[in-house]
């Protein structure tokens, strides 16, 4: 019953693997959050009534600063995500607060335990 | 064997570091690297030049003053050049010296310094504040522990209110607070940024660094052999072990690692800098400071723990100048220089000419076609100026200014211009390059495209 032994090579034909997986999450949560994000802005906030007020040089119509407004929200979406997945992977493993990974810290002990000529008291 | 998670032992407790204090010529730096870094923090806000804050983030005006020199949204692309080059400093720093950013400069770093000093002002040294912690809740204890609160949250209050003074007038903001009418915005960020001080400087500490840091992850991809690295010199260390003073290591079996642990008593982030390379290890050499000490001590040359480089320690030979450095320094060095020019040459004069977008053109008697414009005008400087514009191209071009271009410093203006353009200009579109210029000021100089429509007429080639 136990951990049959599977073979590593073998890719089962439509599982995906761990980085398909990662990066088609990221894609999607960036979008959906970009897409809610582009809704609430530019249902309170009029594009071209800015216009006056635009720091760039040139006037923007609605469809351009709704598209830019969308993409603008995507990019930083996008590198939230990917950071967010990034930190996750590259982070310690499961089961780190309770031991696993990394060895055990040595026992700390009095300097001068084993050391009975090492006179620490001046060591501030 | 006792499990390493829970406590039992008096020196260790893996939960909470008790960062031992450490003397020497590292902390020395850092402790130099943390008056210089908050010592701007803290006084930045307060330095006038003339009636104005040297520093000053006007975020309602849309102004950012910085030392004489004013900023406007236009100016945008200089945050954007500030932090391309923050980036890449960082890089080069990095690749050059490892971790120096986290040890020495890193806000993290320095505020935990700073809230450890306060720790150990008013709850002792390491041995001192492990037995307050483990002792039962007496008169003493709830003194030494509300007085370390009261003080850090003084400290941490004052942190948010020097923040908030980067934004509001730092002496407007000190008289509001002094007469309890600060407004909601200001409390909301003094209180919000003091809480994330104490926060992060109380109470997360080295936890920031090991779990939350994207720098700490990804600052191996810009290390190579050649990096500066803390690290323990294995093959002189080992075999570890307590000796007397007088036993000879060689003759004993053992290397130069007397196993005193004063290298983890006093590592910020708890790591035993023996087990190698570790990215919980934010370089700030308080490991080789001790032991150099603890060297001094025994009569043992120092360096057993030092800065060095994976190529040194495998006895190879070590570069400085390779071609990462060379690639970012080049970018750095073409980042700033070409920022400074930049700056130095910047007109503090913006201008734009937008066409009248109801009418295309209109013709006058005298074979004159008359174009209508709204000139957009921005008086960067902070001195009021009078300007003039002419046509450069064509000097038959007659100027008609609906009022005088005078503008009061940092004024912005929209003034209507009508250009009367005689027909033998030419038709369809002409370009003009219009001049615009402090009568004052000579260098303070624009010049600008304007689109000037012109009848076509039938049978007749432009």
């Amino acid at each position: 019953m136990a951990d049959e032994k599977y073979d590593e090579s073998a890719a089962i034909p439509g599982r995906w693997d761990q980085r398909k997986r990662d990066i088609g999450t990221i894609l999607w949560i960036a979008f959906l959050a970009a897409c809610a994000g582009t809704f609430v802005i530019f249902a309170v906030l009029d594009p071209e009534a800015l216009n006056d007020a635009w720091v760039l040089p040139w006037e923007m119509g609605r469809r351009l600063a709704y598209s830019l407004g969308f993409l603008f929200l995507f990019m930083v979406s996008l590198v939230a995500s990917a950071l967010t997945v990034f930190m996750i992977r590259t982070g310690p493993p499961s089961g780190h607060a309770r031991g696993r990974g990394k060895p055990p810290q040595p026992e700390i002990r009095s300097p001068e335990e084993e050391n009975p000529d090492l006179d620490i008291g001046d060591l501030r | 064997m006792t499990e390493h998670v829970t406590g039992g032992s008096l020196y260790r407790k893996e939960p909470k570091i008790y960062p031992r204090q450490v003397s020497g010529r590292f902390t020395r730096l850092r402790v130099v690297a943390v008056w210089v870094l908050l010592g701007l923090f803290y006084l930045l806000p307060w330095l006038q030049i003339g009636d104005k804050q040297a520093v000053l983030f006007d975020l309602p005006a849309r102004k950012f003053y910085l030392f004489g020199l004013t900023f406007w949204p236009q100016d945008f692309v200089y945050l954007a050049l500030l932090l391309i080059t923050a980036g890449l400093s960082l890089f080069f720093f990095t690749a050059l010296a490892g971790r120096l950013w986290c040890g020495f400069a890193c806000p993290q770093t320095v505020w935990t310094e700073v809230f450890i000093r306060l720790e150990r002002l008013i709850e002792g040294d390491r041995q001192k504040r492990m037995k307050l912690d483990a002792a039962p809740w007496d008169a003493q204890k709830i003194l030494r522990k509300s007085v370390k609160q009261a003080v850090w949250i003084l400290f941490a209050a004052w942190t948010g209110f020097t923040f908030v003074g980067f934004f509001t007038p730092i002496h407007e903001l000190g008289n509001h607070v002094l007469s309890l009418s600060m407004g909601p915005w200001e409390t909301f960020w003094t209180i919000f940024y003091g809480f994330a001080t104490y926060g992060n400087a109380g109470f997360l500490r080295e936890q920031v660094c090991k779990y939350m840091c994207p720098y700490a992850r990804f600052q191996s991809a810009m290390f190579d052999k050649d990096t500066l690295i803390i690290s323990y010199d294995t093959e002189r260390g080992e075999p570890r072990g307590g000796r007397r003073k007088n036993v000879d290591p060689s003759e004993a079996g053992l290397g130069d690692c007397i196993n005193c642990t004063l290298c983890v008593q006093v590592c910020p982030t708890g790591i035993d800098i023996r087990e190698g390379l570790q990215y919980e290890c934010i370089a700030c050499a308080a490991c080789i400071d001790v032991c150099d000490q603890v060297m001094d001590k025994m009569e043992y040359p120092r360096g057993l723990i030092r800065y060095t480089t994976e190529h040194s320690l495998k006895h190879k030979q070590a570069h400085v100048i390779r071609p990462r450095i060379i690639v970012y320094g080049m970018l750095l060095l073409a980042l700033v220089s070409g920022t400074v020019w930049s700056m130095t040459t910047r007109v503090p004069l913006r201008a734009d000419l937008i066409r009248d977008r109801n009418a295309l053109y209109r013709e006058l008697p005298g074979d004159v076609v008359e174009n209508v414009y709204t000139l957009k005008i921005t008086n960067m400087d902070d001195a009021p100026h009078r300007y003039t514009m002419t046509v450069l191209n064509n000097d038959a071009v007659e100027v008609d200014l609906a009022r005088p271009l005078e503008l009061a410093a940092e004024e912005v203006a929209g003034v209507s211009v009508r250009l009367r353009i005689p027909k033998a200009a030419g038709q369809g579109v002409q370009t003009l390059d219009i001049e615009l210029q402090a009568s004052d000021d000579p260098s303070i100089r624009k010049v600008i495209e304007a689109k000037a429509l012109m009848p076509m007429e039938i049978g007749k080639q432009p």
